[in-house]
């Protein structure tokens, strides 16, 4: 990589910069609130019906996998919001001209905005893990709640969100319309795996493939989690951190050099 | 001292005729370079290629040395660039759509807030807090070209920069211009013959991807001279006596009360003894060519017509 031209700050300095402005850009945009509010919605109510119902499991550990075994598909559609116009907002709306004529690598800017996209999701994550532990605490108490295992299944949702956020960002660069790609990702991701899945049960195959699949890892540190009747086969916390972490590596990987050869054609 | 240089630069879109086709030339220390051609012509490919938009199918783009391709931090590094219609996040303020190219390019500066006045001042700019979003088009031109100078880069390559501004702004962005080539290297396309008369020293015509004609503004006109001069008197007059002039008139017209367009040959004599001879039929208000000299080099190099001097053509510089 050659030095920086004197004057022009750091590509590390300049990561901080795309990091901070991709941030406001989701504070502005309002994204980032409508999604804190699905989370909280949708967490909070959860917690209501079961204090509702009476139904807080044998112990917290079943508690709280049930609850966050739900995580996967509110990950998917994070991540497909924060991430799938990272890169078609430079293609598909006239800001490209404004941003990517400017001193900065390309790879700069995606790896600010991944980061961005990815602090904006742990927020998220972290919501949604509060009001579950809120939920086992209440049911359970303090020194019930298995707090390791809680903080492995966030270390694990973290992957999970990175792994999603690089699909996202793969999706953005290969279209220019931002909404165009935030569709696809969540219609790959849900259905397209979802029947991918079903055709590898079909065949006696384990999913592999799916990060949907190795996100059930996220709940599965919890050894007393209830399982739904009829649900297939489940990852190891290994081989859920390797699906995760080979979705996160490999399609940034891509989608970086995709954005690097993209053209501004329009 | 900056440098603008494309080397054999060829851009071909799909399987078709090349949009830029081996394009030269270089241009180095200050002054303005107009970039002429219809649409379609390649002047926008040329300085997407010039700011690491499009990636060359052959030859280079070089800025202050730097190759933009391979080195694009670097060559861009003293840019300003405005390229098709740029627009700042919608959600943005103005201050934070100029502080945000500001902090790209040189980094934070606690004098940023000066500089963005300044420049508010300067451009004119609506309201530092307003939404860019919710701006009129002239207005986010105005944001964008402040954008463009913000921490003053030396050398800036303009789209068209007045498309999009009223009258009042098209000469607020010119003034900004003509004071900025004494110092600054701008190239900037344009459809405005007038714009670029008024602002640049030098031209490149282009036309289907092929560099047709660079030359300075001065030696283009003087090379193509206007064939036909409008002449206004105070009092009416008979175009008779006009076309009795004798020779040096080849053809006059009446194009107005009390005006007349009158054709000669486009030489400098013939142009001084036809006023000579207004001057003694009548008093004369105005007498002006009846175009620019640039839109008829224009006219010309489009029609395939290169002007006098066949060799302008392809002149060796540009290849």
């Amino acid at each position: 990589m050659a030095a920086d031209p004197a004057g022009v700050p750091s590509d590390t300095v300049q990561f901080g910069m795309a990091f901070r402005h991709q941030v406001r850009f989701y504070l502005r945009t309002m994204r980032f609130l409508a999604l804190l509010v699905i989370v909280l919605l949708a967490t909070v109510g959860f917690v209501a019906a079961t204090i509702y119902y009476h139904v807080g499991g044998v112990d917290a550990g079943g508690y709280l996998g049930g609850f966050l075994g739900l995580f996967t598909i509110f990950g998917l559609i994070i991540g497909a919001f924060l991430g799938g116009d990272a890169i078609a907002m430079d293609f598909g709306s006239p800001t490209g001209y404004y941003t990517l004529v400017l001193p900065v690598r390309r790879a700069t800017l995606l790896l600010g905005r991944y980061a961005a996209a990815f602090a904006a999701s742990f927020v998220l994550i972290l919501v949604y893990f509060v009001v579950a532990v809120s939920g086992a605490v209440y049911f359970h108490g303090v020194l019930g709640t298995p707090w390791v295992e809680v903080g492995e299944s966030l270390g694990l949702a973290s992957l999970y969100a990175l792994g999603v956020l690089s699909v996202a960002f793969l999706f953005s660069s290969f279209f220019r319309s931002p909404a165009t790609s935030m569709i696809s990702t969540v219609l790959v991701l849900f259905f397209g795996l979802d029947i991918a899945t079903g055709i590898a049960a079909f065949a006696g195959v384990d999913p592999w493939f799916s990060i949907l699949w190795a996100g059930d890892a996220i709940s599965e540190v919890f050894p007393s989690r209830v399982r739904l009747a009829g649900g297939g086969a489940v990852p190891t916390v290994p081989e859920g951190i390797a699906i995760m972490l080979v979705y996160a590596v490999l399609f940034l990987i891509v989608s970086a050099v995709l954005y690097q050869y993209k053209e501004s054609k329009g | 001292m900056s440098t603008i240089e494309i080397s054999a630069l060829t851009k071909t879109y799909g399987g078709g005729r090349p949009a830029l086709a081996d394009a030269t030339f270089r241009y180095e220390g200050s002054g303005a370079i107009g970039y002429l051609g219809p649409n379609g012509a390649g002047k926008t490919t040329t300085l997407k290629l010039l700011t690491g938009l499009l990636r060359p199918t052959h030859g280079s783009a070089r800025i202050n040395g730097f190759d933009v391709h391979r080195e694009r931090k670097a060559a861009l590094a003293d840019v300003g660039a405005i390229i098709e219609s740029p627009e700042p996040y919608p959600s943005q303020t103005v201050a934070q759509a100029v502080e945000m190219v500001s902090d790209f390019r040189r980094g934070r500066s606690r004098n940023i807030g000066k500089e963005i006045a300044a420049l508010h001042d300067r451009l004119e700019l609506p309201p530092l807090d307003a939404r860019t979003g919710r701006l009129s088009k002239g207005q986010r031109q105005r944001v964008v070209i402040a954008a463009s100078l913000v921490r003053d880069p030396r050398i800036i390559i303009l789209d068209e920069p007045t498309s999009g501004l009223d009258p009042k702004e098209r000469i607020l962005v010119r003034n900004l211009l003509n004071d900025l080539k004494k110092d600054h290297l701008i190239l900037m396309s344009s459809h405005l013959m007038q714009e670029v008369t008024e602002i640049c020293d030098q031209v490149i015509f282009i036309n289907q991807g092929q560099i047709l004609l660079r030359d300075t503004v001065d030696n283009v006109a003087n090379r193509f001279r206007t064939r036909a001069v409008d002449v206004e008197f105070a009092t009416p007059m008979l175009l008779d006596r006009i076309r009795a002039i004798g020779p040096m008139v080849e053809d006059a017209v009446v194009v107005g009360e009390r005006r007349f367009r009158i054709s000669f040959d486009g030489s400098s004599s013939a142009r001084s003894g036809i006023l000579e001879a207004l001057v003694r039929l009548g008093p004369v208000l105005t007498y002006q060519s009846a175009s620019l000299a640039l839109e008829d080099a224009y006219l010309a190099l489009m029609q395939g017509n290169n002007g006098a001097d066949p060799a302008l053509a392809t002149p060796p510089a540009a290849r």
